[in-house]
């Protein structure tokens, strides 16, 4: 099917830029697909900016990046009006938010104030200025990433404002092999000057979503989606479970993987491939429990049965 | 206090909801002060709740307990006795709520509760008193499941819900044990109901007692006869017999008045089908039973004088069932003993000298004894004699005498009382009967309701080859009465149950409460032969109709064989619980295809998905790559894929896919697994 040569080449696209992501470059989009916000989440020099400007760059989205500092102000981002001397008013000038596909460098390095001021124009479509509401273009992305939280100089995102994003991706060092073509494109000057064409429009996008509300979720992926909120809520390892709205997140990406791969109907693999994506930033370790977030997915991956019994 | 100590809001609403619901009942019974205490008990427990008011002191407690007690004396007299023990036990019921602070006291008082409902059985076994107790218990339940609903702030509707859903959860075993569960004879006896008025016929008449008794619309017993309903005119329901006039008061033979050679009735010979009935007695605090004419009964308990009435040994404090037999042509007493003579011919030796005289005129004006009793009963329908339920008072001597000479109104027992008068005065062995006669015929269930106002007496006159010989002076007065009844004889007068305004008996020409009425007698009538009347020997009887057979044994298997049966389909849902829904037959067939590779060593992790499984197994046995790639196709085409809504096909591919897994069944090739896992 032609949707399938459309995302193949797409993530073709993306990993001329970013070598040996390939898994990564899918669930962003799949992400993307879902209509929910990224969060990338790496150290420094991980290709966390660059995974973001090529992912807009393939989709043909107009976007806009922002530096996020510590002295970054919510007008910064929404925008602000200025008394024009001329006709004697104000004038709205608004700010980089209202775009498509927006970039958030460093999200945690701005304060609480402007990080709130930023999650609540993701949640709702729309910011509200000097009293008045004004609508952010459609589609509406944000792609923000983040260091590590315990990097200095970070303000930490809390949990509910973590649970906005639909996804939370880690890059991870290159593989070797991949490292070494890094280098050599580097020494034979074919990276840095790349710059990636668009191969997804928006039709396209609007097609991809259409198939993704004709997947099937059958009782028996629905009864396996179930046992694992459960176990999150149940299991002694977990302080704060999977909230209906991740469970929701869980079942939507699964739904838009399984599109990805011209199945009409969801499978187990689906959810597994999604469920560290969807859940690792959602899911808080009990006191005792010695991993993270990943470890808890893969207690969760390991410890739920897929099949009732 | 302790918060875990405290008794929830919720829980004290049910409470005092199950107060005043288990003392409704007895209300009736209560002296009015008794509820005055309910409503102090009540409005101190509340103002306690909202901080208002203080526990009582332990002197006031004291104090309360001994005026309470005192308080039962005075009103009864005795402190023995039910309804003493009943109101002393309720009373404890209210002012233990007053000092009920902590959730064991809230336990004491509803086990008490439930003791209460079982003391509205001791003074009536009526289906809406059960009725009224499944509710009260329904109550002390509620309470009992809010006091383990701690936190419940508010009064919570949804707990009665809870608490009748384990009720009707019970109703299993509460069957099995009211069929089952021995039936033992009382532990102890019952203090008798001292208070409790003796209802139905007196063992004694005087002139008006039996008029008295027509006012009540009470039913006094049903019977249900096994073949056709005989006329209304044959149904003359014999109770007591009157062998003894003294001062104008008719009264029986006691049993030790009786010589002991005449204590046993004599034989009397029976010929033909007798007419077979069943009697249902309403409590009478008395021991006589009704029947027909000649009658003999089999049911346990049911004993026969000398006279040949029935009669229970003890008094008959609750409904009583019996079964009798009839030989309505039979002939008691062929011949008469001496002493028999004498006691049925003895009258007082002064007075009513007129009757007299006009007994020995007539009679010597006949030449038999039959000739005399129709003349009699000819002198009644000739003369103006009145059938009145208002007969007025007759005072001081000679009051037959008055009767016959100058007021000539009477009722029933005056008439048979006259005419075995003038039988005895001319020699003649006669005496009165007191009973019911007729009935109402309830179409609904074919039984017969004898009502109180059906009260009746009549006479028995001793014929030469006869025996005794019923004779009713009234029918000669007022034919209507024996064909009609009471209410269409006394239309005229207007005098039927004059003195109960609303008794629904007044409102039978209305159609609709009439049918209401007679079809909640029937069903009264199916309670107290079922329910009431199950008895220990018709327990036997079930048992043995069943299990041919009562021993201890028999009685623990079913016991225990029963709860097994209840107790462990419910011990399975609930261990089965935890599934939200039961496994589906593809996962079933799936788990066995997992059974078997876990024998060849290939064990399915929980997280591993089908396709997953199948990709290890196919590495770990190539052999059987193309059975378990199919099977892991099947299963996840139809776990996972949108069946179309014909279900046909899903039951096509479930078939095939429950093949293929039966199908395979993988040889242990030990050097194939070895030989993959080491590689």
């Amino acid at each position: 099917m032609q949707l399938q040569g459309v995302i193949d080449s797409a993530v073709k696209e993306v990993g001329g830029i970013l070598l040996g992501k390939e898994p990564q470059i899918r669930l962003a989009l799949c992400c993307l697909f879902a209509r929910g916000h990224l969060l990338i989440e790496d150290l420094p020099g991980m290709g966390k900016t660059t995974l973001s400007h090529a992912l807009a760059a393939v989709l043909g989205l107009s976007w806009k990046r922002v530096q996020f500092t510590s002295d970054l102000l919510p007008a910064d981002i929404l925008g602000v009006s200025v008394y024009d001397a001329k006709d004697g008013s104000f004038s709205f000038h608004p700010g980089p938010i209202f775009t498509q596909l927006l970039l958030a460098d460093e999200i945690n390095r701005t304060t609480p104030r402007t990080q709130s001021a930023l999650l609540e124009a993701m949640a709702e479509g729309q910011v509200t200025v000097e009293g008045e509401t004004r609508s952010l273009p459609a589609p509406f992305f944000v792609i923000a990433t983040q260091n590590p939280v315990s990097q200095s100089g970070t303000y930490p995102l809390p949990e509910s404002q973590l649970d906005r994003f639909l996804m939370r991706l880690e890059l991870g060092y290159p593989h070797p092999r991949a490292e070494r073509e890094m280098f050599e494109r580097r020494h034979s000057g074919a990276l840095a000057i790349n710059n990636p064409q668009q191969r997804i429009t928006l039709e396209q996008l609007e097609i991809i979503r259409t198939a993704v509300s004709k997947v099937h979720a059958s009782e028996n992926l629905l009864d396996y989606l179930q046992r694992l909120v459960a176990f999150t809520r149940q299991s002694p390892e977990f302080e704060v479970g999977l909230s209906p709205r991740g469970a929701l997140a869980l079942l939507d990406c699964a739904k838009t993987w399984a599109a990805m791969h011209n199945r009409t109907h969801v499978v187990p693999e689906d959810v597994q491939m999604v469920l560290p994506a969807v859940a690792s930033h959602r899911l808080v370790p009990s006191g005792d429990y010695a991993g993270d977030g990943n470890a808890l997915v893969d207690l969760l991956q390991r410890k739920v049965d897929v099949i009732g019994s | 206090m302790n918060i875990q100590q405290q008794v929830p809001r919720n829980a004290l609403v049910w409470i005092f909801i199950c107060l005043f619901a288990l003392v409704a009942p007895h209300a009736a019974r209560l002296p009015v002060w008794v509820l005055v205490v309910y409503v102090i008990a009540f409005v101190w427990r509340l103002q306690v709740h909202r901080g208002r008011w203080s526990f009582p002191g332990s002197w006031v407690k004291v104090a309360m307990t001994f005026s309470a007690s005192l308080g039962i004396y005075l009103s009864y007299g005795t402190l023995i006795g039910l309804e003493p023990t009943v109101a002393l036990l309720l009373t404890a019921f209210a002012l233990k709520l007053i000092e009920l602070s902590q959730r064991k006291d809230a336990y004491v008082l509803l086990f008490l509760g439930y003791f209460i409902c079982v003391t509205e059985f001791l003074f009536s076994q009526d289906i809406l008193i059960t009725l009224l107790s499944v509710v009260n218990v329904t109550l002390v339940t509620t309470a009992l499941v809010a006091l383990h609903q701690p936190g419940e702030h508010q009064f919570n509707r949804g707990t009665i819900k809870l608490a009748s859903t384990m009720l009707l959860q019970a109703v299993p075993l509460m069957l099995v044990v009211f069929f089952v569960f021995p039936r033992f004879g009382p532990l102890w006896t019952v203090p008798i109901k001292s208070h409790t008025a003796k209802t139905g016929m007196s063992d004694h008449m005087k002139p008006g007692d039996v008029a008295s008794l027509s006012q009540s619309g009470d039913v006094a017993f049903r019977v249900k006869f096994e073949g056709e309903i005989p006329p209304k005119s044959e149904l003359y329901w014999r109770g007591l017999v009157f062998s003894r006039l003294r001062q104008d008061v008719w009264s029986g033979l006691g049993f030790y008045e009786v010589p002991l050679s005449e204590r046993r009735p004599s034989e009397v010979s029976t010929s033909g089908n007798p007419l077979s009935y069943s009697i249902i007695m309403e409590p009478t605090q008395q021991n006589w039973l009704y029947g027909l004419h000649y009658a003999r009964s089999n049911s346990p308990g049911v004993m026969q004088s000398s006279d040949f009435r029935l009669f229970s040994p003890g008094p008959l404090e609750s409904e009583n069932m019996y079964s009798v037999n009839s030989w309505l042509s039979a002939s008691a007493d062929e011949s008469l003993s001496d002493w028999r003579r004498k006691a049925e011919t003895k009258l007082p030796p002064l007075g009513n000298l007129k009757t007299r005289e006009l007994a020995r005129e007539l009679r010597s004006g006949v030449s038999s004894d039959e000739e005399f009793v129709d003349a009699i009963l000819a002198r009644f329908n000739v003369e103006p004699y009145v059938y009145t339920l208002r007969p007025g008072a007759l005072s001081g001597d000679n009051q037959i005498d008055q009767f016959l000479f100058q007021s000539q109104r009477g009722f029933c027992e005056h008439f048979a009382s006259a005419f075995v008068f003038m039988m005895r005065s001319a020699g003649v062995p006669a005496r009165v009967v007191a009973g019911y006669q007729g009935g109402e015929i309830n179409p609904v269930n074919k039984t017969v309701i004898v009502h109180q106002f059906d009260a009746h007496a009549w006479a028995e006159v001793w014929i030469e080859g006869k025996g005794w010989v019923r004779v009713d002076p009234t029918g000669a007065v007022s034919p209507d009465r024996i064909e009609w009844g009471l209410e269409e004889a006394m239309q005229a007068e207007g005098s039927f149950l004059a003195a109960a305004p609303l008794s629904a008996l007044r409102f039978r020409n209305v159609p609709l409460l009439n049918m209401l009425r007679l079809r909640y007698d029937a069903i009264t009538y199916r309670w107290q032969s079922w329910v009431v009347g199950f008895d220990r020997e018709r327990q036997f009887d079930l048992l043995q109709r069943f299990f041919g057979g009562v021993s201890t044994q028999i009685f623990a298997t079913i016991l225990l064989g029963s709860w097994v049966l209840v107790l462990v389909p419910v011990a399975i849902s609930l261990f089965r619980k935890k599934d939200t829904h039961p496994v589906s037959r593809w996962d079933k067939q799936y788990l066995i295809f997992c059974g078997r590779m876990a024998k060849l060593g290939l064990v399915r992790a929980p997280g591993e998905t089908p396709g997953q499984f199948a990709q290890r197994a196919v590495a770990a046995l190539p052999v059987y790559a193309k059975e378990l790639e199919q099977i892991t196709r099947q299963y996840n085409a139809i776990a996972y894929t949108k069946v179309d809504g014909s279900g046909g096909s899903m039951g096509e591919a479930l078939g095939r896919f429950t093949r293929a897994v039966n199908r395979f069944k993988p040889a242990r090739r030990r050097g194939v697994i070895d030989e993959t896992v080491s590689s």
